[in-house]
């Protein structure tokens, strides 16, 4: 498969392409990943964590929520919880073409909560919006090849893909994503893929399960 | 089991391996066509932005096979998908827009008609553009070109018009004629590799706009996967190969090229012997294929004694602006506005060649006008922006709903890429794909030329646009290049010592060698390439079969 890296630079470089590969967001956290826990307070968390979900432990989903939700609040329109973005992300890390995304995610998600518990007291899920967009802005403004600012690009993407692609992901539930958009043309000019579609079912036999076109 | 052995092996089917296959097969030729991709059937082609546009459908995934990709010799590479083209049946036709240009007179004269210029490795090309225009002729009737040729100070000498009527336009192109002509210039209806009307058993457009970047499911679009390979097929001499990876040429004790290795759908290595080879996988990779094929009749790789093979290497210079109307704004000013034509179908082609070097260059290239392609994930992404400038939350929702209130005119610009020694392809040993294979490693460096040109266009283009007094005008870049339009690094000519390929784009060191993807190309126009390469492909398949009738290999 690919060749082994002979530096961290230039494990760097295909882990910013696999962001222009994307459209947009990546990955990996660099060094606070592995830093952050000596400098944070012990997180309060139960063990050995529990998940009803695919990708994410419990705990984690919930940070993947409300992270998802700063990115695309409800106001008079849907926003990412109501369009079913959470579970967009949690099921589209499972394919193949996403798999070392998938271990790079859910840390940064940690990341995110250490943060706020640092600066505010509670963990991500349990400040005010007004606390959760100060430490998403943090994690934006981080110098651009930081794991902050790139794993703040993987959550705008994949929000974005989850609201706006092929409702059969999960997401852009009753396409008011599209609606949002004014984005009409599938099922009207366009023709919709067959009724029994699913995206990513289509992703693993057209794509070659990731093995490559 | 060894494969029997065939007439010609074509690795590759795009817009060059395609109508070579067919001119072969009717010709009564046996052909083998390898194609690394899958072949994707109507059926396969979904109006799914995230398996169509945002995974590997048709590009494969940068960690599998990068493209290392570098600007400036003095930078380090990183992995990218830069410069791939989709890899399927039918290549890059298939995902094509298909904007469907020929090249000037001027294109196959540059080096003449610029004298030497500082810093470029320019060359004239070993034909004129009357040995190619009935091969455009041909080219543009087998895939199915629909336009209107109009007399403009650069029409290309034509025999005839176009073989289908021009695509219904967007009522905003008249506002784009007015404005255009307004500044004392000439706009053109853009010729499209797309049916307007049913045509040799293919079904005519059904105007779904979402276009390019995606197949066709009707067959519409001229890719050679819905237009030239099922005829190919037809002939009973074709046996198509896909997810077929050709990994290496091999050669005889006399040094000419005896089979093709490659890998199966199952990994399994494979041998296809033939009396002909003819490669057409895109500049890059036909390029990576010759030097990652060493023998010891060619170390340096195959037909590459003169060192020329990946060398030269030209894209289309890019720049482009986009004009934003709002819908809600519009009210008794734009009569076009509520209009949901997909096709705008207007280029610009008075800058084409200036008459003296006044603005810093000669040699200019085309704009075309069109609507921003309408993907939503796409275009929120471009709205999110990143970092200082990024947003998110009910800042990022206002955009999305300004998105929604918004028609977005842009227009893109298909300009000469001045050729040179520092833009180039290598193979790295050290890097490889998931086949085992070398990687191909660009190094791209900009001639400044080519950027006071696409300035310059892209200024001409913000005239127009501003003419039709946007809410908004906004530059997108200046400075890029179009990577899916490649061609040079087997660049024909008459000097064995200065090319690759000779006048019939066989090489010049392996006389049963053919490279017929836009690797021949000494200099990429001021267009885009695909019309042009499927057109040589006509014309070298003709002398080809001439050959091999004649027993003239």
């Amino acid at each position: 498969m690919s060749a082994p890296e002979d530096d961290v630079d230039q494990e760097r470089r295909v882990l910013v392409q696999r962001l222009t590969f994307l459209g947009g967001g990546v990955v990996l956290l660099g060094g606070c990943k592995k830093d952050e826990p000596a400098q944070a307070p012990a997180p309060k968390r139960p063990a050995p964590p529990t998940t009803s979900h695919l990708t994410f432990t419990d705990e984690e989903y919930r940070v993947l929520e409300a992270a998802c939700e700063r990115v695309l609040p409800q106001d008079e329109a849907p926003g990412a919880k109501a369009l079913g973005v959470p579970g967009y992300v949690d099921r589209i890390l499972q394919t193949p073409e996403l798999s070392r995304m998938k271990d790079d995610f859910p840390p940064g998600l940690m990341a995110l909560d250490r943060r706020a518990l640092r600066l505010f007291g509670h963990g991500f899920p349990d400040c005010t919006a007004a606390q959760q967009d100060e430490v998403l802005t943090a994690f934006k403004d981080s110098p651009e090849a930081s794991g902050e600012a790139r794993w703040y690009e993987m959550l705008v993407v994949l929000t974005l893909e989850g609201a706006l692609g092929d409702p059969s992901y999960g997401g852009n539930k009753d396409r008011a994503g599209w609606a949002l958009m004014g984005f009409t043309l599938v099922g009207t000019a366009a023709a919709e893929p067959p009724p029994d579609y699913d995206g990513r079912k289509a992703l693993h036999v057209r794509c070659g399960d990731g093995k490559g076109c | 089991m060894p494969n029997d052995p065939v007439d010609v092996v074509v690795v590759g089917s795009g817009a060059g391996g395609a109508p070579m296959a067919l001119e072969l097969a009717r010709a009564g030729f046996s052909v083998v066509v390898l194609e690394k991709g899958a072949h994707y059937q109507p059926k396969d082609f979904l109006h799914d932005e995230i398996l169509n546009s945002r995974r590997n459908f048709f590009m494969p995934l940068p960690w599998d096979e990068p493209h290392l990709w570098r600007k400036g010799t003095d930078q380090p590479f990183a992995r990218t998908n830069e410069a791939w083209t989709a890899n399927c049946v039918g290549g890059g036709t298939v995902h094509m827009s298909g904007y469907f240009y020929r090249m000037k007179p001027v294109d196959f004269r540059l080096r003449t008609t610029l004298g030497e210029v500082k810093g470029a490795s320019l060359a004239d090309w070993p034909i004129e553009y009357k040995d190619l225009a009935p091969f455009y002729d041909v080219a543009e009737a087998e895939l199915g070109v629909s336009g209107n040729a109009v007399p403009h100070p650069f029409l290309e000498p034509r025999s005839r018009n176009f073989p289908l009527p021009p695509l219904d336009e967007h009522p905003v192109a008249k506002a784009i004629d007015d404005a255009a002509k307004g500044l004392g210039w000439h706009p053109l209806p853009t010729a499209r590799g797309i049916l307007s009307q049913p045509y040799q058993g293919r079904a005519g457009c059904s105007y779904c706009t979402l276009c390019g970047s995606y197949g066709c499911e009707h067959g519409a679009k001229a890719s050679t996967n819905a237009s030239v390979i099922p005829r190919a097929l037809a002939t009973g001499k074709v046996t198509l190969r896909p997810r077929c990876m050709a990994t290496e040429v091999t050669v005889d004790a006399k040094g000419n090229a005896k089979s093709v290795i490659y890998k199966d759908p199952d990994g399994v290595t494979q041998e296809q012997s033939a009396r002909v080879v003819v490669l057409s996988c895109t500049a890059v990779e036909s390029a990576r294929l010759m030097l990652n094929s060493v023998s010891a009749r060619f170390p340096k790789g195959l037909a590459n004694g003169n060192g020329l093979v990946g060398k030269n290497l030209v894209f289309s210079s890019f720049g482009q602006s986009k004009a934003t109307f709002r819908v809600s704004k519009s009210a008794g000013k734009r009569a076009w506005i509520d209009s949901q034509a997909p096709f705008v179908n207007r280029s610009l082609q008075d800058f084409y060649l200036m008459p003296d070097a006044r603005f810093g260059f000669r040699k200019g290239g085309t704009l075309g006008f069109m609507w921003q392609h309408p993907n939503p994930i796409f275009a929120a992404v471009g709205l999110a922006k990143k970092g200082k400038d990024g947003v998110f939350g009910k800042a990022l929702k206002d955009k999305l709903r300004e998105y929604k209130d918004s028609r977005i005119l842009e227009f893109e610009i298909y300009g000469e890429f001045l050729p040179n020694p520092d833009t180039l392809v290598t193979v790295d040993a050290k890097v490889k794909d998931r086949y085992g294979l070398p990687v191909a490693a660009i190094t791209v460096k900009r001639h400044p030329v080519d950027l006071t040109m696409t300035k310059f266009l892209v200024e001409r283009g913000e005239e127009v646009l501003a003419a039709l007094e946007p809410d908004a005008l906004e530059r997108v870049g200046v400075a890029g290049e179009t990577t899916i339009l490649q061609g040079g690094t087997c660049r024909f000519g008459k000097d064995p010592a200065a090319s690759v390929l000779d006048a019939e784009c066989r090489a010049h060191e392996v006389k049963n060698l053919y490279v017929v993807d836009g690797s021949f190309l000494p200099s990429s126009g001021g267009v885009p390439l695909t019309l042009t390469i499927a057109a040589n492909a006509f014309r070298v398949g003709a002398a080809l079969v001439r050959r091999l009738k004649s027993g003239g290999l």
